[in-house]
């Protein structure tokens, strides 16, 4: 009961912020700078509840989903680019590559210890440049990275990089569609089952649920929506290089699920959007700008465990305790 | 007239044999050096994965900030050897054994040592150190600048024996990882501490039953972890150059040397250092330089399949 109260609560503040995010353009459609970091906040939003559901919700600890973003990004860029076929095709492909090799790369380490497969995903992130500046062969550009990958275009219409409000409204689209996903995959048998095993591996593993399997397909499955955020990122941006894999970006991500909060579903999203707004104001201080980000992890987890939406659950929770109280009275 | 053509033919095939054998000899003499310095790598790594293996043995936690302390201990040792101070190596080391240590004990104390109380401590502990290791790489850089830097050869000039090299530095440094090693072990077998911490890594209940304090041994584990990786990236960085995101290549090594050994075990870590050491030598020597930190990755892949307890299979 309690449950679904709170899925209820989660989904309407969703909703509340959806909903001002779609009328965000209105104000502010004309300043593209505005525009792109607000899409950029879109992009880190995904990613991070993507990976809340793999960690906070199944409990696997993967630090690869930035390594899957790449792949999908580059396996859409160099089929488009090589073989002139629709980026949509292109996407649909990124998300079945991604989801390939987060398979492949789950069936070794998820039948471990939770640590290993941290390692071996880090490891795997870390691999990925080396990897990518060797594969020249098949076309990925090697250090330069690929150019001018196709933009998206729905019937006659081309997405350019000046005008970037319809960009917005596709990233806001994908996100809804991606958030849609997460919460269908939360809410069902198949969701219950990975927090089953997260919470209690021997007891899940007494009600018939084949832990291996499972792990299995929520990493095949949270790779392969990685791989598709990816392949948007690469269309929207117009180039993909092996700089995305620096620690810039994957201290971003960090940062979002720790201020975000583990596990609160829209958590992440609000989190983006902060951390987001904070960089930005942050980028007059260079180099700096990334200090005070792993400083802001650090503190975070220590001191909020559970995030920005713990503190909002909370004070909504004081609120309704509250109000309560008011109509006994 | 003959004679001349004996004497040709005689040269010729001399000539033909010496080329074969001036191959041999250098092929010989290539795969010398690449065992030579396998070793000495090898050597390297068992210093390192101890470090790992015991942190994880005692306090079940993955410091995921190795490689950045092993960064940062090498950009001391760069302060303290050049610019103001300009000391000797003699100095240098053992004044920086003690700086590590207490550094280690603080960070166990003030970051580790909340979050044990959590329920989902192995998680958070590794989210923090990850945090931690990415926040002190980025210090680093700012604080030292994105340019590589590198230390002076702690043993300088190089032994000739039949035409063939090594440096000082290399055999000094060999013979100064191995004494660490022995000394590691006694220390573990011998000591009070040593053998507390052997206790709690084998059973943490049984440990406190007797009376051991866990907090405090979690603490002497971690700045134990914190010496071994800061003297050996000194030996390392005399050879290799130092910057800022440099450490995690020797974590990703380590790492891979102690679950190749089996998590928690220092005779696993110590077999699976040289054989994984030398396996390195031949990569970089047949393949080329590049493909090593794949190939590392392709070996903690194998493992994962083939045997994930490692080779001595204590889980730990």
């Amino acid at each position: 009961m309690v449950f679904r109260k709170k899925i209820n609560r989660q989904v309407s503040i969703l909703i509340v912020i959806f909903f001002i995010f779609a009328i965000l353009p209105v104000f502010f459609g004309n300043t593209p700078f505005i525009m792109h970091l607000l899409v950029f906040s879109l992009i880190w939003a995904c990613l991070g509840t993507i990976w809340d559901l793999v960690f906070g919700y199944a409990g696997i600890l993967t630090l690869g989903q930035l390594g899957f973003f790449t792949i999908g990004a580059y396996a859409s860029a160099m089929l488009t680019t090589n073989l002139m076929v629709s980026p949509w095709v292109g996407i649909i492909f990124a998300g079945v590559v991604a989801g390939i090799v987060g398979v492949l790369l789950g069936i070794p380490c998820l039948r471990l210890k939770g640590a290993y497969v941290a390692l071996i995903t880090f490891a795997f992130h870390l691999v990925l440049p080396t990897l990518i500046h060797r594969g020249d062969i098949i076309k990925t550009g090697g250090t330069k990275g690929i150019f001018e990958i196709v933009p998206l275009k729905i019937g006659g219409y081309v997405f350019n990089q000046l005008y970037k409000v319809p960009w917005f409204y596709v990233f806001l689209g994908l996100t809804i569609l991606v958030f849609f996903i997460i919460y269908k995959i939360i809410n069902s048998s198949f969701g219950s089952a990975f927090v089953a095993i997260r919470d209690s591996e021997d007891f899940a593993k007494s009600l018939g649920i084949n832990i291996y399997k499972t792990k299995l397909m929520v990493f095949g499955l949270t790779a392969a929506l990685a791989g598709v955020v990816g392949a948007f990122y690469a269309h929207y941006v117009g180039y993909i290089g092996s700089k995305i894999l620096n620690f810039d970006s994957f201290l971003f991500i960090w940062v979002i699920m720790a201020i975000g909060g583990v596990s609160r579903f829209p958590g992440v999203l609000i989190g983006s959007f902060i951390i987001t707004v904070i960089n930005e104001l942050l980028r007059g201080f260079e180099t700096y700008r990334l200090l005070i980000l792993g400083a802001l992890v650090i503190i975070s987890i220590i001191f909020m465990p559970n995030g920005v939406m713990g503190g909002l659950n909370a004070i909504i929770d004081r609120i309704a305790l509250l109000i309560k109280k008011g109509q006994k009275l | 007239m003959r004679y001349p053509i004996i004497i040709l033919r005689k040269h010729f095939w001399d000539c033909k044999l010496y080329k074969v054998k001036g191959y041999f000899c250098k092929m010989l003499r290539q795969f010398l050096e690449v065992l030579v310095s396998g070793i000495t790598l090898g050597s390297i790594y068992a210093v390192l994965a101890l470090g790992l293996t015991i942190v994880y043995g005692v306090s079940k936690i993955f410091n995921l900030a190795y490689g950045s302390f092993f960064t940062w201990s090498a950009y001391l040792a760069w302060i303290l050897t050049g610019g103001h101070f300009k000391l000797n190596y003699l100095i240098v080391i053992p004044l920086m054994i003690p700086i590590l240590f207490f550094i280690g004990i603080g960070m166990d104390r003030v970051l580790i040592y909340p979050l044990r109380k959590r329920a989902d401590w192995q998680t958070t502990t590794i989210f923090l150190t990850l945090g931690l290791a990415l926040f002190l790489d980025t210090l680093a850089q700012i604080v030292f600048g994105p340019r590589v830097k590198s230390l002076p050869s702690i043993f300088p000039g190089s032994i000739e024996i039949h035409s063939f090299t090594i440096s000082k530095n290399t055999i000094g440094i060999f013979c100064l990882s191995i004494l660490l090693v022995i000394l590691i072990e006694l220390f573990l077998s011998k000591n009070r501490i040593g053998m507390a911490m052997r206790a709690v890594s084998q059973d943490q209940e049984g440990a406190r039953i007797v009376g051991i304090p866990l907090d405090r041994l979690f603490s002497y584990a971690f700045g134990f972890s914190i010496v071994l990786v800061g003297v050996t990236s000194v030996f390392v960085s005399s050879f290799y150059n130092i910057s800022p995101s440099g450490g995690w290549n020797p974590f990703i090594k380590a790492f891979v040397v102690v679950a190749f050994g089996g998590l928690g075990s220092t005779k696993g870590a110590l077999y699976s250092a040289f054989i994984l050491g030398i396996l390195e030598a031949m990569v970089a020597w047949l393949i080329g330089g590049v493909w090593i930190m794949p190939f590392w990755f392709i070996v903690l892949l194998i493992l994962l399949i083939v045997r994930p307890y490692g080779l001595i299979g204590k889980w730990g």
